[in-house]
């Protein structure tokens, strides 16, 4: 075994990098506006400490350019004969392992953005509420593969609860 | 919706998709409505209790005769609406489902798949305790709002009715069916014949199939005076003696009768809380039957929960910190459909509200009587109160000390060959047991702390309820292979576990 516990020497996906993408274009259709408010506030006020709210809107927008493409980067999955990894995470890591045999139905979303950027989300639903397996930015022909080959695979497998 | 409705003159035994629709008890309407009422009544206290004066004054004209004829309007609109709410309102019992309709603007037909079904509850309210009336409740764990309420019936039709669900559940078929003949649990008291429940002895029972009750062999009985001591010894407890401190400081420094009556809403909040844990616990009995388990509480409101073999999802063994000198423990469980409707039912979870060291194990081995080690005995033990590795425990390595300084030692993992059971808590002592086959899906967690230290957190999902398991700073490499070793255990014991029909063989 390899010496990172989130690994399990498996092959694991990574999710499109156009999802950095749609979540970048996302935020900045909120940072730009505000951006370019601070700044009109700014000069037409003409008081130089009000320059320190573009400032700071400035370092968070390079903050997030470099944050989410690792935080997409990071989410990944790993398909396995009876179960379904998935994982993600930088500081706050976390993995999720579920069996095809408990799923109780398999979600598929896009949004309009997500449409554009060619994208989709795949969201697994358990008995327990508390299992928190989704994945999102996947390709939408490989989000309808995984969605019927979950499909397949828990009616295969199906147990009770 | 359904598409064909009745008109309002078909006689209540209508007989449409060859099955026999039934009525709710007549009753019914009176007692909905007088819930209504009620409720209106809490609410209006709640809304002025802050100000008792200012009511005072208010009633003391002729105000009083506005309130009053108020609340009877309130109560004959709540009456009539129930009533028609009741004429619309019908069920069915087939060998596959329980049918219900209802509503009168959006109509509802709902079917509650009997071999999903995971518990039955006959939930009796004073009010319809002392006219003899109950109510059926199913849960089919279907998300949040999937539960079936039948009420109200009379009660020995009740009973009847759900050795019925049961007995279909578990697999058994009505004596006139097709198939194998039925060999009903046979019981010692034995079941009077169906009985008319519409108005006028209008309906019939297409089928009368005779389940008879199963029988049952009470287990533990928790005494009154514990109930009582273990509730002094709550936390509540400790609110209402800072409450009167206050109170009396209050009074004795002399402080405007306002500021004493501002303390009146905190008493009554501390008051139900008392009451609804004495009423939710009193005379709490379990038994063990054919049909499962069997619970059996409550003061004026009564309940009596039947959860089928193999129906519970994962167990909780928690100490408060003032039971520790006597060492007792509430046993709290999860069980599909229970938890969907959010906190307030916490009496429902419960598998014994105080249970001595022994009364916990019996009711563990209620739920799982196999726990798949040699000793449980000792596994059970030192999950309660062991630290370190004591019993076998897979415990958190000394680093964790840094994340949790308290508690690190009691961090720990027991995997046998039934059951995954995490301990945790140094002062809140707590165990959770999950049986392989009932795990829903597993996480493995770790914060940037907790990646310096090399150690992770797993956690098993389960579904809804107040049994939350996980175990906090296992060493890292450890909880990995545990994750992975315990998805292939969970997939196996899953093959292996019996079929969800408890009293067929596969």
């Amino acid at each position: 075994m390899s010496a990172d516990p989130f690994d399990l020497d498996l092959a694991w996906t990574p999710v499109s990098t156009r999802l950095a993408t749609a979540r970048l274009t996302v935020l900045a259709l909120w940072l730009g506006p505000l951006l370019l408010a601070a700044v009109v506030a700014a000069v037409l006020s003409g008081v130089a400490w009000l320059w320190v709210l573009p400032a700071v809107l400035v370092a968070f927008g390079g903050w997030v350019l470099w944050l989410v493409p690792r935080q997409v980067h990071a989410l990944s999955y790993a398909e396995r004969e009876d179960d379904l990894l998935i994982r993600r995470g930088i500081m706050f890591r976390s993995l999720v392992v579920v069996p095809y045999g408990r799923m109780q139905y398999v979600d598929v979303t896009a949004g309009p953005l997500d449409r554009r950027f060619g994208i989709a989300k795949v969201q697994l639903h358990t008995a327990a509420s508390s299992t928190d397996a989704s994945i999102s930015g996947l390709p939408p022909s490989e989000a309808a593969r995984l969605r019927d080959r979950l499909a397949s695979r828990g009616e295969s497998r199906l147990a009770g609860l | 919706m359904s598409a064909a409705e009745p008109t309002p003159s078909a006689p209540v035994d209508a007989t449409e998709d060859g099955v026999g629709w039934r009525r709710m008890h007549p009753v019914t309407p009176l007692l909905k409505g007088w819930k209504v009422v009620v409720a209106v009544l809490v609410v209006g206290w709640a809304q002025v209790g802050d100000d008792l004066r200012h009511v005072a004054d208010v009633l003391g004209g002729h105000g009083w005769m506005f309130a009053l004829g108020g609340l009877v309007l309130v109560a004959l609109v709540a009456v009539t609406w129930s009533g028609i709410a009741w004429r619309a309102t019908r069920f069915a019992v087939t060998d596959e489902a329980v049918h219900i309709r209802q509503g009168v603007v959006f109509r509802q037909q709902r079917q509650a798949r009997l071999d999903r079904l995971q518990a039955v509850d006959l939930v009796q309210p004073l009010l319809a305790r002392l006219v003899g009336l109950a109510e059926l409740r199913l849960e089919v764990a279907g998300g949040s709002g999937s539960r079936v309420s039948l009420a109200f019936l009379r009660e020995s039709d009740a009973v009847a009715l759900r050795a019925e669900l049961l007995a279909l559940a578990a697999g058994l078929r009505r004596p006139d069916a097709a198939g194998p003949a039925a060999t009903a649990p046979v019981g010692s008291s034995s079941v009077p014949g169906p009985v008319p429940v519409g108005a006028g002895g209008a309906t019939a029972r297409v089928a009368a199939p005779a389940f008879e009750t199963a029988p049952e062999q009470v287990l533990y009985e928790l005494p009154m005076p514990r109930l009582l001591v273990s509730i002094a010894l709550s936390g509540g407890t400790l609110w209402l003696a800072v409450g009167l401190v206050a109170l009396v400081v209050a009074a004795v420094s002399g402080a405007p009768a306002e500021a004493l009556f501002s303390v009146v809403p905190l008493v009554f909040g501390l008051a139900s809380w008392f009451w609804a844990r004495l009423n939710g616990a009193a005379t709490f009995r379990a038994a063990t039957s054919p049909d499962g388990i069997r619970l059996r509480h409550g003061l004026t409101e009564t309940r009596s929960q039947t959860v089928p073999p193999g129906r519970v999802q994962a167990v909780r063994l928690s100490q408060p910190l003032l039971w520790r000198g006597k060492d007792w423990w509430r046993v709290q469980v999860n069980v599909a459909g229970y938890g969907a409707e959010g906190q307030s039912r916490e009496s429902e979870t419960v598998l014994h509200p105080v249970a001595t060291r022994d009364e916990a194990m019996t009711a563990l081995w209620l739920v799982l009587p196999d726990l798949g080690v040699d000793d449980p005995r000792a596994a059970v033990d030192a999950g309660l109160s062991g630290l370190d590795d004591a019993g076998g425990y897979t415990a958190a390595p000394r680093r964790a000390r840094w994340v949790d300084p308290v508690g690190w030692r009691r961090h720990g993992v027991l995997v046998t060959r039934r059951a995954l059971l995490l301990r945790s808590g140094r002062l809140w002592r707590r165990l959770d047991v999950v049986p392989h086959e009932r795990t829903q899906s597993l996480g493995l967690e770790q914060g940037p702390i907790q990646r310096r230290l090399k150690v992770a957190s797993v956690v098993a999902h389960s579904t809804p309820g107040p049994v939350t398991p996980r175990v906090e700073h296992l060493d890292a490499m450890a909880a990995s292979a545990l994750l992975d070793e315990q998805a292939a255990r969970a997939r196996q014991a899953r093959r292996a576990a019996g079929p969800e029909q408890w009293m067929r063989s596969r």
